[in-house]
């Protein structure tokens, strides 16, 4: 062991810093609300073989460096060189829709390649079919934005400018696009500077032994806790997303993770549906199912860092080509957010199959709703993420009104000071929380006004005819809805899928996203719990009384009658989606 | 209260009370003369003790009460109050639809924070107490809907029903028109006379409705028991005839009036930290020290904090536990990495230090009062760079459980108690360092043109080490680094900040209207000097307009010399922070502000009155070096005169703090009191 246990947690720390530093820095700069409020940018250090060692929380990254090394062979790099691509299909899936721009460069000590660092953010829009280059109206990929093949941004420190002017071109808010990308190549530009003084200060042999470290420990640990979840054999789960936006689904997700009789881990995709025509396809590269596992399994492990080591712990990912995780070249992948979140969920299914009461309940999939249109003689782009309930877990209830990891919502004045909206409400979905012993998180409820006539609607939700399961006893979560006009006569539900909606001045939206499921059975909630959550607007009198068996009348506690509502406790089960069920499919 | 009078009252009196001791600084602004007073703190009733220090200090100098021309002080109450979550029961008025403002937040999972295991804090107000009034304000101020003032009578109702002490109110774009806040403010006052009540718009005008929903809360939760406490100190000085005015510490670094402080109180929630840092620079500034980097080292933290070119910059980004509070306050960064800081060994044979703390109670395992896991200040103990008393012999550590305590982690991982010790320091000393590093790149500075000023009780024992690992050749330490908060108090100037929102793009922006905006401010600024009684020639204030590029989302302070050479300015400060500007990009200033200050003239600092190093000698203890075992010399700080120099390894002790001089690097006493640590080579 070269690089001795005080080292490796200094270099830990050092490289934890330098995210930190490169975050700040990009949340600075940058000029698009999808970055700098909504903060959908990550970064990551790799080894000097391009192995991720420390990365962000989020368990969607496949192997980013590989795709680049193929095309530029890893010893003809050169310090002060930046490479660049969101290309899916190129890249296998490294990055999954192409809206996500990564930037990765090598640093060099003494003209040696010590490692790689990454900025990685989501561009507004990138051209395309429609403004904000993602819509479920999209068949085909290239209607989602200009494609960039990994190719050298900076050679030695020199900027291939043109290269720049031609993606900047083919945005409909260039001055935006210019601002993101100086934004993270300065980014990444800072990292490459902190990895380099790192290996400098270690010595790049014990950096690298410090990396092999890292990676080793977090597979170590993934592989110890596959061990102890999975029972020799095949463990089975299913889950479905609703449908593509063109008229198809339900798609179902079929996971199969065989355990050996030697301890090997397959994760088999192959009987998952085949691909859709609308943008729901997921190209999963085969690293992500060992970085959600990664993620699931490092709760509680403070010191550890999700990277490289949780996908090796798998020793087989078996996809299928043409399926809805394998899709075929160019199905359109706009909206892989909605099937990577039920991918999610069908891990941890597969745990809570595996071991009944342990993994949480399923969570809904993030809302996104982009409005389009000119105001003033100029055009606006609204593509506000919306939050949803998360699964309620076997220590506490789910999280309410959260997006995905990190992600933050648009604040309601910040929409009104810049697009032509006025919220005239923003609150919790109130009974979208599945019920349960814990309970599922709440989604939210925004109601949009339109202050201008001729805006062009998309609407992104899922989980509404498959709602998100409950778990050991507790019931499924809420589903969302997108309703235009509510209560009047004019009053239209929009597909949960849908593009081209067009709304007027004084139209209004109502969005509501889906919950969380419930954990444990909802009569083992605490009554005086059930209570506040009544008396706070998460659940109900109705549904208390119906789901949980506890009274309240005008948010008061009637003690008697809940004791007879739950005097005959309603029989529960493994999964609920809708009714209990053993299996799911 | 009037600051002048006719009978010369030369003395301060600075009161800082902490968790174990209240500590009082006296000192005459005539001659400089300084007495301190250390009193057991009375948590039953903090100003129990603060009288008792002040009137100890009063008697060690031998003058009377009737000196005292103003008493400062720093208070955690509110932190505290907000940490601990026992703020008073509060009430939350907002625009109809809006109900769970504070429930939503910002969807903010922290980024470090793994998606499946977070589990969201609970609201100081939960949705119950949450109650919604109609009428609306658009975004740019106009009124949509005027305020439903008919409605406020049922509210006060309820909220009397919930047994509520405090209200707080924030309407929607109040921060454009506080008009409705305003009236609804009045009407509540009117009909719930004996709750504190708060509007959004008094406490923080700003965009954004969560974070000022909930500045507005934790304002009014901290009302009731703040007034409360500030009406004992009142009362305390009164029964002794201390007819001197109170002021606070602000978290931006200036103090405040109890007048001010008490319709504001959130204003003191970030400032434990702010005191020590204006004491720092303080003593820098009479050294002739202007770019200074200070770590504050306590038991279980450490606040890191840039100065540059004498200028403690301001960030809007502060939060209080998991809340965000974007009330202007030092621009610092806190790690979890402090004497207490606990080694353990983590999951596949990590060593990890922090975050988790032994505290005061039990306190690291060689104070003897139960603590068995290792902590930074037991490796220091086992290294040697603590002698074996502190607090001038009235605390003992005891070097065996220390070992004891090490064995812990050194057995499983294979090392020796040595190597545990020295990685315990490694692993605290690094944190610290990217703490450090974020602080200097975020201001676009490179540490290594900078004095590094440690302090805090254990600061001057990491000092040396980490200006080592910044490349930072020159360390000060104050004179009293284990208290400088007093001094820091006794150094700062009345200070508040004025702004006003412009949104201009550069290229259509006239000096007139601009100066115009600042001429409003210093009509603002007029009214809170006179409300302070600040003197004409001691008022201050310094004009900076905050300027990005269009659409970015964080703005520049660039001081405001007029508008030739604005955007070049902006430009610059942008290449300079961040590594690139944008030429060809619309600049935008979208904020006016104004800094004033009141200057309170400070006493100067004390001088040293000590001898030299050999005149200091008070023993030698064996110390672990990476080269073996070296006996090195212990001085005494307060035997310690101006041009007093010695090498390193030594250690030097003193009351509040020890310093380790390692190897490499000589000391010296400067005229002022100082010590500054030269890196040899």
């Amino acid at each position: 062991m070269i690089c001795d246990p005080v080292s490796l947690e200094i270099i830990r720390g050092a490289a934890r810093a330098a995210q930190a530093e490169m975050e700040a820095l990009l949340e600075r700069t940058a000029m698009s609300a999808f970055i700098r409020e909504k903060k959908d940018f990550y970064t990551a250090l790799f080894d000097a073989e391009g192995a991720m060692v420390v990365g962000s929380d989020l368990p969607i990254f496949g192997d980013i460096v590989g795709p680049v090394a193929a095309k530029f062979p890893l010893e003809t790099m050169r310090p002060g060189d930046l490479y660049w691509y969101n290309d899916c299909y190129g890249s296998r899936g490294a990055v999954s829709h192409s809206n996500d721009q990564v930037f990765l460069a090598p640093a060099f000590v003494d003209g040696a390649r010590v490692g790689f660092v990454m900025g990685w953010a989501h561009f507004s829009d990138i051209g395309g079919l429609r403004p904000g280059s993602i819509s479920p109206d999209a068949t085909d990929h290239f209607q989602e934005g200009i494609i960039i093949p990994p190719v050298r941004l900076m050679r030695a420190g020199e900027t291939n400018e043109a290269l720049l002017e031609v993606f900047w071109r083919n945005s409909r808010f260039p001055t935006q696009s210019q601002g993101d990308t100086r934004a993270l190549m300065a980014a990444v530009r800072l990292g490459e500077k902190r990895l380099e003084e790192i290996a400098r200060r270690f010595a790049p042999d014990v950096l690298a032994d410090a990396f092999a470290q890292l990676l080793s420990r977090t597979e170590t640990i993934v592989r110890q806790k596959l061990r102890a979840t999975f029972p020799v054999g095949t463990t089975r789960f299913t889950d479905a997303i609703d449908s593509d936006g063109h008229g198809n689904g339900p798609f179902r997700l079929r996971l199969a993770l065989t355990r050996t009789e030697d301890d090997r881990f397959i994760l088999d995709t192959s009987e998952t549906d085949d691909q859709a025509i609308g943008p729901v396809n997921l190209l999963m590269h085969p690293d992500v199912p060992g970085m959600a596992l990664g993620l699931y399994f490092l709760q509680g492990e403070d010191g550890q860092v999700l990277n490289a080591g949780g996908p090796r712990a798998l020793d087989e990912v078996i996809l299928r080509q043409g399926s809805l995780l394998a899709p075929r070249a160019p199905a359109p992948l706009g909206l892989r957010g909605i099937t990577m979140m039920r991918l999610l969920a069908a891990l941890h299914g597969l745990v809570a199959t595996a071991r009944p009461g342990e993994a949480p309940a399923a969570h809904s999939a993030y809302v996104v709703v982009a409005l389009r249109g000119m105001v003033a003689q100029k055009s606006f782009l609204m593509s506000d993420g919306v939050g949803v309930g998360y699964g309620a877990r076997p220590f506490a209830d789910g999280t309410d009104a959260v997006y995905f990891v990190a992600q933050e919502n648009y604040p309601v004045e910040f929409m009104e000071l810049s697009y032509p909206v006025r919220l005239l409400r923003y609150a919790l979905h109130e009974d979208s929380g599945g019920a349960g012993r814990y309970r599922g998180g709440c989604g939210v409820v925004r109601d949009y006004e339109v202050l201008v006539d001729g805006a062009m609607l998309a609407v992104r939700l899922d989980t509404v005819v498959n709602p998100p399961w409950g778990v050991a006893d507790g019931m499924g979560g809420g589903t969302g809805s997108a309703i235009v006009n509510p209560g009047t006569a004019g009053e239209r539900r929009l597909a949960s899928l849908s593009d081209g909606t067009v709304l007027n001045r004084g139209d209004v939206l109502r969005l509501a996203t889906g919950g969380g499921g419930g954990w444990g059975h909802p009569h083992d909630r605490p009554a005086a719990t059930v209570l506040a959550d009544v008396q706070g607007g998460f659940v109900s009198a109705k549904a208390a009384a119906r789901d949980y068996g506890v009274a309240i009348t005008n948010n008061t506690l009637d003690a008697a009658a809940t004791t007879a509502l739950r005097a005959t406790r309603p029989a529960a089960g493994a999964f609920h989606r809708r009714a209990y069920a053993d299996v799911l499919d | 209260m009037p600051m002048s009078s006719t009978e010369p009252r030369p003395l301060l009196v600075a009161v800082d009370i902490g968790g174990t001791f209240t500590d009082v600084t006296l000192q005459d602004t005539a001659t400089g003369q300084a007495w301190m007073a250390k009193t057991p703190s009375t948590p039953h009733d903090p100003s129990e003790a603060f009288l008792a220090g002040v009137l100890l200090a009063l008697e060690g100098a031998g003058r009377g009460a009737s000196g005292i021309g103003r008493v400062l002080h720093g208070t955690t109450v509110a932190t505290n109050l907000i940490l601990e979550g026992r703020t008073a029961r509060t009430a939350l008025v907002t625009t109809t639809g809006f109900r769970h403002v504070l429930e939503i937040g910002r969807a903010d999972l922290p980024r470090r924070d793994n998606l499946w295991a977070w589990i969201k804090p609970k609201r100081p107000v939960p949705p119950e107490h949450v109650f919604e009034v109609a009428g609306r304000i658009a975004a740019d101020g106009s009124e949509l809907t005027p305020l439903d003032e008919a409605a406020i009578p049922a509210i006060a109702a309820r909220i009397r029903a919930m047994g509520a002490e405090a209200v707080a109110i924030c309407f929607l774009h109040a921060f454009a028109n506080p008009g409705h806040e305003q009236r609804a403010l009045a009407l509540l006052r009117a009909s719930l006379p004996d709750l504190a009540v708060t509007a959004s718009t008094e406490v923080l005008p700003v965009v954004r409705e969560y974070e000022r929903s909930m500045a507005a809360v934790l304002n009014a939760a901290v009302m009731p028991a703040v007034s409360t406490y500030l009406g004992r100190l009142e009362a305390r000085l009164a029964e002794a005839g201390i007819a001197a005015p109170l002021l606070l510490m602000k978290s931006n670094g200036g103090v405040a009036g109890s007048a001010a402080i008490r319709r504001a109180p959130a204003q003191t929630a970030l400032s434990g930290p702010a005191a020590g840092v204006v004491g720092a620079r303080a003593a820098a500034e009479a050294a002739g020290v202007q770019n200074l980097i200070t770590v504050d080292i306590g038991g279980t933290s450490a606040d890191i904090c840039l100065i540059a070119e004498g200028r403690i910059g301001l960030t809007q980004s502060g939060r209080v536990g998991p809340w965000p509070l974007p009330l202007p306050m030092l621009d610092m960064v806190t790690i979890g990495a402090g004497g207490g800081s606990i080694a353990r060994i983590g999951a596949g044979g990590a060593l990890t230090v922090g975050p988790q703390s032994a505290g005061a109670a039990p306190g690291p395992a060689c104070y003897g009062r139960g603590g068995t896991e290792p902590t930074v200040t037991d490796a220091h103990l086992y290294l040697g760079h603590l002698t074996p008393a502190l607090l001038g012999g009235r605390m003992a550590l005891d070097p065996a459980l220390a070992e004891a305590a090490l064995a812990r982690v050194a057995t499983p991982l294979g090392l020796s108690l040595e190597d545990a010790a020295r990685g315990i320091l490694a692993i605290a000393d690094n944190n610290m360092v990217g703490a450090i590093r974020v602080v200097s790149v975020e201001r676009g500075h490179d540490p290594r043109g900078f004095v590094l000023v440690p302090f805090g009780g254990a600061g001057p024992l990491h000092g040396a080490a980490l200006a080592r690992l910044l490349g930072i050749r020159s360390v000060m330490v104050p004179q009293a680094p284990g208290v400088l908060c007093a001094q820091g108090l006794a150094a700062a100037d009345l200070r508040a900040e004025f702004s006003r929102s412009i949104a201009r793009p550069l290229a259509t922006a006239t000096t007139e209207e601009i100066e115009q905006g600042f001429s409003r401010l210093e009509a603002e600024a007029a009214a809170w000097f006179a409300d302070e009684a600040v003197a004409e020639a001691d008022r201050g204030g310094a004009r900076v307009a905050l300027m990005r590029y269009a659409e970015q989302g964080f703005e520049l302070p660039i001081p405001w010399a007029g508008l030739a050479g604005l955007g070049e300015a902006f430009a610059a400060a942008h290449r300079a922070l961040y590594g690139f500007d944008l030429p060809g990009i619309a600049v935008e200033i979208v904020t006016l502000r104004l800094t004033a200050t009141g200057a309170l003239h400070g006493a100067p600092q004390p001088r040293p009155t000590g001898g030299d190093a050999e005149a200091a000698r008070i023993g030698t203890q064996p110390m672990r070096l990476p080269g073996g075992i070296a006996t090195v010399p212990v001085l005494d700080r307060a035997r310690l005169g101006a041009g007093a120099r010695f090498a390193g390894p030594a250690i030097v002790t003193q009351l509040d703090a020890t310093t380790l001089v390692p190897p490499g690097w000589d000391a010296m006493i400067e005229p002022t009191g100082v010590m500054m640590l030269h890196a040899r080579d």
